[in-house]
């Protein structure tokens, strides 16, 4: 995910469930990762790629508060949805949703499904969609919250008559996915993890997808119909509008549902209820919720970056910073996105130094171009999805503590960032690095489970390291120091060897750098931006020094960057004959 | 299944066939099977979907995708199993059937339809081969007699299910062999008879008896039948030829195709045919150009035919149909069969107007190039035009079943009729197949009209778990 990427959107969407494939996660496997593929997901070809079931920055309502934040302040005229399955209990998780300032929350029926996921989520995962839809409107009318939140329902909707139901029971927008799909051609082969659709709908291959026949006409004539169809049951409803629709469950037609033998025995009254609520308050969606981003530091950020955004002027912002400032740098990095793309800025075009505490997300998706350069401390989450920007933190000068000791930013640092670099002077909390996929940082220690599931980039740690480190490693390189000779205690090796550094070039080196030449260049680049007293140290006596430093190396990396390596070296080959 | 792959890796592949020339000289078949290597890849070629639409385009709902895969990996005997399994005789369906299965597979939208035919071919033919094919006579008999009158397709699997259930079924068959249009409709090069006998011959051991040459309604009262069993299936097929009521029909030389085709099939299996109807040296015109035609265009190509005009009213329809409009249906286009590429000229929208002869024999005939407009026909003025033509075999189709002898006596029985004069019974629910009689069942050509092979052994099948629901109770036999 880059800035870039984010500000294309027009609407953001946090799947923290969907019908499907709640709470398992995906993997893909080794190879099916194309070079295709690999450019997408800014990952190595051959390299298998693990979707983990968790969200690494969302463990409470707080975080998922927050992540709805950094996301709005990346691209504030996104609308972020948040997508929740249909279960018992959804209404309560709706409500802290809308508390969240989520724009907008999809409620997904366990109905729908694509071919690729596993059959015992399809089977047996989530509840119909009318019953998470009307649990949802009711809590939300209830809690005085519907007003503030579009609700979206989805899972094989299909017709005007799921419309008008789903209407009914409260929603304002409707998800349909498969019908399209067959509309496009679709055949429902259930090969869409085969990579051999052969209508070319669910297929990476050149030859298959040239058997796509789908055209944006047809889905066109499909909605009309849909349309159509709403449009004949509204009359026949005596309704006008669609808005006096939503949440009318009074109006759905139950007895010969409810007197069929097959629902004897069964109460449904709950799901039809109408919540006993005084006239104003909201039955649908018609306001807009405050996301505080007036408030936000980066409006004066990019008040002050005028000249560079404009002009590409160099720029250096000096302020004071709080932990009430959240989420600093990503609005601006949506205004470099916007203009100039992945690509940004030129380094160090937009300098802010910053004194004090910084609020959670510090750095989010911070774009090339902007260094920040916090005197003080951090809290979590800081560089989550780093685009190429610059985060140094370094400790306040009257700081009397040991940085080794000391920890200057929290947990789940530089999540998911795909590009930039960071230096530290302290220690970080836990999930350090957590999906990185190429961004590189300097740490002088960190806590459990760090540069766990990583994908790529390079993580140098001069200090200690918490347990499980590596976890579920598959790309990028980590350098550790091993002063006492214990940090096989405390890596994953399920996915990574430990191996010392070394000196040679190979053209299957990661980055195609030696480990000598990238780690010296990281440690260098740290004592320069944070001044560190232990990268000096190490620097000043490097013979001794490098030998304790110890490299983690996915096991699969290493047989991708040699495929790779041969590859080319074939390719030179044969163009020389 | 087999190999997830397998349809992009390998082409589809016909049949091989004896060349035109060679074939011409006998009445054998000329169509090979598949070997061993070759049904290993078509199988291949399947790709195991997620909604098999060939399943549901074969009349019979044969499990395609699993004996595809067990073909691909050369399980035969499992595949013949489950071959067997939904059809009583796929070495009829395998050779004669138009294959709706190819033309509902989801490959055949964009790309040629797995060789399920060839497939299945292979498959029984390697059964009969290897000696798999036996005998299943039922454990325990119930004593109840049912009568199936009509030998054909659908009486036949009506026959087979019923007599593996353990009743003892006596099937009537009006002709000299048993078999029906499988017998006598179907030319040998088709379909060697030899596949029939060898059905029958499993079929008596099963328990089923087989009495020839007895006419019900005419030589035997159908009230005897009544009181003889406990059950009558009425198979009889669809026999009623459409005619061609214009000047001249009366003329000798012209003859329905029925009247044709059996007289030479009973020549090949060696009986003595006093005037058998030859077209040997003659100027045939064919009327009528669907399958019926078609094996007239063989017969007469291998008696040695002048020369070979085959007629058809409808306009000549496109060589590609439009599939995005029409799969997964039976798709109407161009078909040649390998009638046609024996050499015959083919000629559509043609009217015939009149015969025209010489002392009381037919020389000529007169007929007019015809429109369509609105599902309509008109004559086109001044397109009329002369064919010579000495032998004129009408194909244009069957109305029904023979209305007189059988369904007389059966009518007077209380067995209804609907609209089109077939014999009246439902296929869905309780009392499928079953008559205003309750005693008294119909299912194939003489239920549902004119039809294919392979709806036959449908109705024959579906019909015996109704017959076997009535005498019984209940039905352990497959729907």
């Amino acid at each position: 995910m880059t800035a870039e990427y984010l500000c294309s959107a027009d609407q953001i969407q946090i799947k923290m469930a969907q019908g499907a494939k709640p709470g398992e996660g995906g993997q893909l496997p080794g190879h099916k990762v194309s070079e295709y593929i690999a450019h997408l997901r800014s990952s190595v070809p051959g390299v298998g790629l693990i979707s983990p079931p968790p969200h690494h920055d969302i463990y409470s309502i707080e975080d998922l508060a927050q992540l709805i934040h950094d996301l709005k302040n990346s691209n504030p005229s996104a609308s972020i949805s948040v997508k929740l399955v249909s279960e018992v209990g959804v209404g309560t998780v709706a409500a802290g949703v809308t508390k969240a300032k989520a724009d907008h929350i999809t409620i997904a029926g366990h109905d729908g499904g694509t071919g690729a996921s596993p059959v015992s989520s399809i089977k047996h995962a989530g509840t119909p969609w009318e019953l998470g839809l009307a649990e949802t409107q009711q809590t939300l009318v209830l809690n005085r919250l519907r007003g503030r939140i579009a609700v979206q329902v989805d899972g094989q909707m299909k017709t005007g008559r799921d419309v008008i139901i789903g209407a009914l029971l409260g929603a304002d927008e409707f998800g349909f996915a498969t019908a399209p799909l067959v509309v496009e051609g679709c055949i429902m082969m259930r090969k869409c993890h085969l990579n051999t659709c052969p209508v070319g709908v669910a297929t990476q291959d050149p030859v298959l997808r040239r058997k796509f026949t789908g055209q944006p006409e047809h889905v066109v004539n499909f909605f009309f119909f849909v349309a159509e169809e709403v449009r004949e049951l509204m009359a026949s409803i005596g309704i006008r509008k669609f808005d006096d629709l939503i949440g009318r469950a009074d109006l759905l037609e139950t007895r010969k549902g409810i007197n069929h033998w097959k629902a004897k025995g069964l109460d449904f009254s709950r799901i039809f209820h109408l919540p006993d609520m005084p006239k104003e308050v909201a039955r649908r969606h018609g306001e807009t919720q405050d996301h505080g981003l007036a408030a936000a530091l980066d409006n004066m950020l990019i008040d002050r970056a005028k000249a560079a955004l404009d002009k590409r002027e160099k720029v250096v912002i000096e302020a004071s910073i709080r932990n009430l400032n959240r989420t600093v740098g990503a609005m601006l990095s949506g205004e470099i996105a916007r203009r100039f793309g992945n690509e940004g800025l030129p380094h160090d075009t937009i300098i802010v130094k910053l004194a004090g505490t910084a609020g959670q997300s510090f750095g989010a998706f911070l774009a090339r171009g902007i260094t920040l350069e916090l005197t003080g401390q951090a809290n979590d989450y800081v560089g989550k999805g780093q685009s190429g920007g610059r985060i140094i933190v370094r400790p306040h000068a009257e700081f009397r503590g040991d940085p080794m000791e000391n920890i200057i930013v929290g947990n789940t640092v530089m999540y998911g960032a795909t590009a930039g670099e960071s230096y530290f002077r302290g220690v970080a909390g836990e999930r350090f690095c957590v999906r990185n996929s190429g961004a590189s940082a300097v740490v002088e220690g960190c806590g459990d489970h760090g540069c766990e599931y990583m994908t790529g980039g390079t993580v140098v740690v001069l200090g200690a390291t918490g347990r499980n480190f590596a976890a579920g490693m598959s790309g990028g390189v980590a350098f550790v120091i091993d002063e006492d000779g214990t940090f096989r205690h405390r890596c994953n090796l399920a996915m990574v060897e430990l191996e010392p550094i070394g000196e040679a070039l190979s053209p299957a080196s990661h980055l195609g750098l030696s480990d000598t030449v990238l780690l010296k260049s990281l440690i260098e680049s740290h004592a320069r931006h944070t001044g560190s007293k232990r990268a000096l140290d190490i620097l000043g006596n490097w013979p001794k020094w490098s030998r304790a430093f110890v490299k983690v190396m996915p096991t699969e990396y290493r047989r991708a960057l040699k495929q790779l390596a041969e590859k080319s070296a074939a390719a030179l080959k044969q163009r020389a004959a | 299944m087999g190999k997830p792959t397998g349809f992009l890796e390998y082409q589809r592949l016909s049949e091989a066939s004896i060349p035109p020339a060679e074939r011409l000289k006998n009445y054998q078949e000329f169509i090979l099977h598949l070997d061993d290597d070759d049904a290993k890849t078509q199988g291949a070629r399947c790709m195991d979907c997620g909604i098999p639409f060939c399943q549901n385009g074969c009349p019979v709902n044969n499990i395609i995708p699993d004996f595809n895969d067990l073909v691909y990996r050369q399980n035969w005997r499992e595949a013949l199993d489950t071959l067997h399994s939904t059809n009583n005789f796929p070495e009829f369906t395998g050779r004669v059937c138009p294959a709706p299965c190819e033309a509902a597979c989801t490959l055949n939208i964009n790309s040629d339809a797995v060789g399920i035919k060839s497939i299945e071919h292979a498959i029984i033919d390697k059964g009969w081969e290897m000696g798999w094919v036996t005998p299943l006579p039922p454990k325990d008999k119930s004593g109840k007699r049912v009568a199936v009158v009509g030998s054909g397709p659908a009486g036949l699997a009506a026959a087979q299910q019923l007599g593996r259930t353990g009743h003892d079924v006596i099937v009537f068959e009006k002709a000299d062999r048993i078999g029906g249009l499988l017998r006598y409709g179907i030319p040998d090069f088709k379909m060697e008879k030899a596949h029939i006998d060898r059905r029958i011959r499993q079929m008596e051991a099963e328990g089923v008896q087989f009495r020839v040459n007895q006419n019900i309604g005419v030589d035997t009262p159908a009230e005897v039948l009544m009181q003889d069993f406990d059950a009558i299936v009425l198979s009889g097929g669809a026999e009623w030829p459409r005619d061609l009521p214009v000047p001249g029909r009366e003329l000798d030389g012209i003859h329905f195709a029925m009247d044709f085709l059996p007289q030479q099939n009973k020549v090949v299996a060696g009986d003595k045919v006093a005037a058998q109807l030859l077209a040997t040296g003659r100027h045939v015109v064919v009327i009528g150009g669907g399958d019926t035609g078609s094996d007239c265009v063989g017969t007469s190509n291998r008696h040695g035919a002048a020369s070979i005009t085959q007629f058809e009213l409808l306009p000549q329809p496109p060589e590609q149909e439009n599939k995005p409009m029409v799969w997964p249906y039976w798709p109407i286009k161009l078909r040649t069969s390998s009638s046609h590429e024996e050499g015959c000229e083919r000629d559509w929208s043609v009217a015939t107007r009149k015969f025209v002869g010489k002392s009381g024999k037919v020389e000529k005939l007169v007929a007019v190039r015809v429109e369509w407009k609105d599902g309509k026909m008109q004559e086109v003025p001044g397109s009329e035009f002369e064919m010579k033509a000495d032998l004129v075999l009408l194909a244009m189709g069957f109305l029904g079943p023979v209305q007189t002898g059988l369904l007389d006596q059966f009518a007077a029985l209380g067995v209804e009729k609907d609209a089109r004069n077939n014999v009246k019974a439902t296929t869905e629910g309780a009392g499928a197949y079953q008559t205003a009689n309750a005693k008294v069942f119909a299912a194939g050509d003489m239920r549902r009209g004119q039809s294919l092979v392979v709806w036959a052994i449908r109705e024959g099948r579906q019909c015996a778990r109704s017959v076997d629901e009535y005498l019984m109770g209940s039905s352990e036999l497959p729907r």
